[in-house]
């Protein structure tokens, strides 16, 4: 039995216009939450659909849980919300969660008893009103999200795959989201996640893979992602009136190859060779009062900027979540 | 398997249960009894009517024929009374015709007939009036005109007048009887034309009805992007098998319960409408006010036909169902629908056009390319073999024909469906559709 939740090895997929992917290989680990990060088609959606066996790679191999992505008693230990979201809308809320059930292989009582303990998990079922008989397009979007996540996890799968779990959440279901895939991880389970999110993915995942136009830019545990990117980052802050004395230092690419303006702070990244010393040293020179001075590890956000670049972002990548 | 059965339950279960099922099944029937019953129910009444009686006979041949027609008339339609015949001389027959054109234009009239010496000579009679296009009323006069021309002819070459009237007097009505591969058969009456017809006109209706609810239903999961979702758990094949069967089913459960209700009505309900008496009684009375009840039993089809008609539904049914489920897994919106499900569409109507010259003459060569054609075999080829016997090689090529049309149509769905349930926006030319097959390996 391998450790890995994911094996894909050098897969292609090719449209008639363009590549979606090309040669891409990625290794989740059992028992991890992966982050699949990128921009808006760079083919996150593709390579989810490919691993669920959904559409077929022109070339390369697909392993789940050690098996092949073919094989059905795969398929069934498998959750999956896509990222467009949907159920049937003239459907029961618990006759949709059990169709459901019952294509993973639940039994119908057994799907009964799970579908109870979530729809209270998502009081979705309270001592005032049952939401589970009543029709899909009756419940309200945010309800209608939660159904849909309880279908992706009604079976108890040993792997869990969301597309862009995030879009559209409010801040309270996106907790609870988060709050989710941190219990399924103290489980024992695989969850992976495509997002353009990079705070999301800084929080909860312990290893990601930043893909741009079907290429994998890099992959591998967050904390050796940012390790390798180096203490090459300084957090900033100095008082507001103070901002325009600082203004030429940061414009010295001898000295700074790129500076953020987070709007509280400023994230600088130090030019090659040069020392953060002696930025500490022009800035206290300025007579501007510091508010903080740190060195700290680039965020998922600077590494993926840096890597993906200006390029990468060009359709329409939605900012840092 | 398993994954099969479960998405059959939901197609199943969710149309079963749904409103508009429950108010099809139990209005169907009404439907259906409506469309028979009323008009026959109408006809029955109407046919002795004084619409076909009401008219004038000119008698210009001077030998009294206008008076026989009158009378027989009068006796054969008994509750109105005997049209008027008046005798006048050949000079004024165009005077008494112009008024008697002013009496129908005052509709006092339906029409008049001219006897004249042409009648007597055998050669023509004239009818004129509002319903001389009516082929079926007209027939019914001249039917009488004809009798008495002839007996009129007997008795002048020196026949007794009781003796012909005795020997022109009966009506000569036709029985007809079928004979198929194995010999005589039951059948072959008007009720058997009816039955040919009810039956085509339900394989159509349930092919358009429940075939459009497949293009819906795909449609749907496509729109609402359940479909990725079930795609991720099932493969596309036992998808789309899974939603034809369950709808199948759906559409055979409705037929059912339809030919059970209207079993029901016609054994509790044709007695009260017919007079109020017990089964039995009313069976016997609706018999002796003419309903053809021998006729209706003698229609319905033995175990082997009904047999070969449920698999013409069955294997039509699947191959317009996998037609339209690959038209809903085609487009994205509702107004596409209509110009991508035309050519499925255009198959279906041009088997119905052909309902009517079947119908008229199941034997034509027509009749049998139509029956023989895959598309329109599964409607026409039942409809035929209702009317008359058709040589079982005709059978298994047609039957042959269609299963083979059944695997080509699921191949070519199939794949076209598995490539558009994910593909969303334009509607795909001809051209992409190809391609869709040709890589969907």
């Amino acid at each position: 039995m391998t450790d890995l939740a994911i094996d894909i090895r050098n897969v292609v997929k090719r449209y008639a216009e363009h590549v979606a992917v090309r040669d891409l290989s990625l290794a989740v680990p059992r028992g991890s939450v992966y982050g699949l990060l990128g921009p808006n088609g760079a083919g996150k959606t593709t390579t989810i659909r490919m691993i669920l066996n959904i559409i077929l790679p022109d070339s390369g191999s697909i392993q789940l849980l050690g098996k092949s992505n073919r094989d059905s008693g795969v398929t069934d230990r498998i959750g999956y919300l896509p990222e467009e979201r949907g159920l049937y809308k003239k459907m029961q809320v618990r006759r949709v969660l059990k169709f459901l059930a019952e294509l993973k292989g639940v039994d119908g009582a057994e799907a009964e008893k799970r579908i109870n303990y979530w729809m209270e998990h998502f009081e979705l079922k309270t001592a005032e009103k049952d939401w589970g008989l009543s029709k899909i397009d009756e419940l309200s979007r945010g309800m209608q999200q939660k159904v849909q996540f309880i279908g992706t996890l009604i079976h108890d799968p040993d792997l869990v795959i969301l597309d862009e779990p995030f879009s559209g959440l409010d801040p309270i279901n996106a907790q609870a989201l988060k709050d989710t895939v941190v219990q399924l991880k103290e489980r024992g389970k695989t969850v992976i996640f495509s997002t353009h999110l990079m705070d999301n993915a800084e929080r909860l995942c312990d290893s990601v893979c930043i893909i741009a136009h079907g290429d994998k830019v890099l992959d591998g545990a967050v904390a050796d992602v940012k390790r390798e990117a180096g203490t090459r980052v300084v957090a900033l802050s100095v008082a507001g009136e103070a901002r325009d004395a600082i203004a030429p230092i940061l414009a010295d690419r001898s000295l700074v190859s790129r500076a953020d303006d987070q709007n509280r702070y400023y994230e600088i990244e130090l030019a090659t060779g040069a020392d953060a010393q002696v930025l500490l040293q022009r800035v206290i020179a300025t007579g501007a009062p510091i508010l903080r001075f740190e060195l700290v590890q680039p965020s998922l956000h600077q590494i993926f900027l840096e890597r993906v670049g200006a390029k990468g972002v060009e359709e329409g990548m939605s900012g840092q979540g | 398997m398993r994954k099969l059965g479960v998405v059959f339950k939901r197609e199943y279960l969710e149309r079963v249960r749904s409103k508009w099922f429950l108010v099809g099944t139990l209005l169907g029937p009404l439907f259906f009894a409506m469309i028979t019953v009323v008009p026959t129910w109408i006809s029955m009444r109407q046919r002795p009517g004084n619409d076909l009686t009401n008219i004038v006979i000119l008698d210009a041949t001077g030998t009294g024929l206008g008076a026989r027609v009158s009378k027989i008339l009068g006796t054969r339609y008994p509750s109105v009374p005997a049209p008027e015949a008046k005798t006048l001389s050949p000079e004024r027959l165009s005077v008494a015709e112009d008024s008697a054109v002013n009496a129908v234009v005052r509709k006092e009239i339906n029409g008049f007939f001219v006897l004249d010496s042409n009648t007597v000579a055998n050669r023509y009679v004239r009818y004129v009036g509002r319903n001389a296009g009516s082929i079926s009323d007209v027939d019914a006069l001249m039917s009488t005109v004809r009798q008495q021309v002839l007996a009129q002819r007997l008795e002048r070459e020196g026949l007794d007048a009781a003796r012909v009237t005795a020997l022109t007097g009966d009506r000569l009505e036709t029985r007809k009887e079928r004979i198929g591969d194995k010999g005589r058969e039951k059948g072959g009456g008007l009720g058997n034309l009816a039955f040919a017809y009810l039956v085509a006109f339900l394989l159509y209706f349930m092919i358009v009805l429940y075939g459009q609810q497949i293009l819906r239903g795909v449609m749907e999961e496509k729109t609402t992007r359940v479909a990725e979702v079930v795609v991720s758990s099932v493969s596309t094949d036992t998808l789309l098998a899974g939603k034809v069967l369950g709808v199948g089913l759906v559409a055979v459960t409705q037929v059912v319960s339809w030919v059970g209700l209207s079993l029901g009505m016609l054994f509790y309900l044709a007695p009260i409408l017919f007079g109020k008496m017990a089964p039995e009684a009313g069976a016997a009375a609706a018999a002796a006010r003419g309903l053809p009840t021998d006729a209706i039993t003698a229609a319905l089809p033995t175990l082997g036909t009904s047999g070969i008609i449920f698999a013409y539904f069955v294997l039509g049914f699947i191959f317009y169902a996998s037609l339209f489920a690959a038209v809903g897994a085609m487009v994205s919106s509702q107004e596409d629908v209509q110009q991508a499900s035309m050519p499925v569409m255009l198959m279906l109507i041009s088997s119905v056009i052909f309902m009517g010259p079947i119908l008229t003459n199941p034997g034509s060569p027509l009749a049998r390319i139509m029956s023989l054609i895959p598309f329109s075999a599964p409607i026409l080829m039942p409809l035929r073999m209702s009317l008359i016997g058709v040589p079982w090689y005709e059978l298994t090529i047609s039957l042959g024909g269609v299963a083979l049309a059944c695997v080509a149509a699921i191949w070519i769905s199939a794949r076209i469906y598995r490539v558009g349930l994910l593909m969303y926006g334009k509607r795909p030319s001809f051209k992409e559709l190809a391609r869709w097959v040709r890589y969907a390996g």
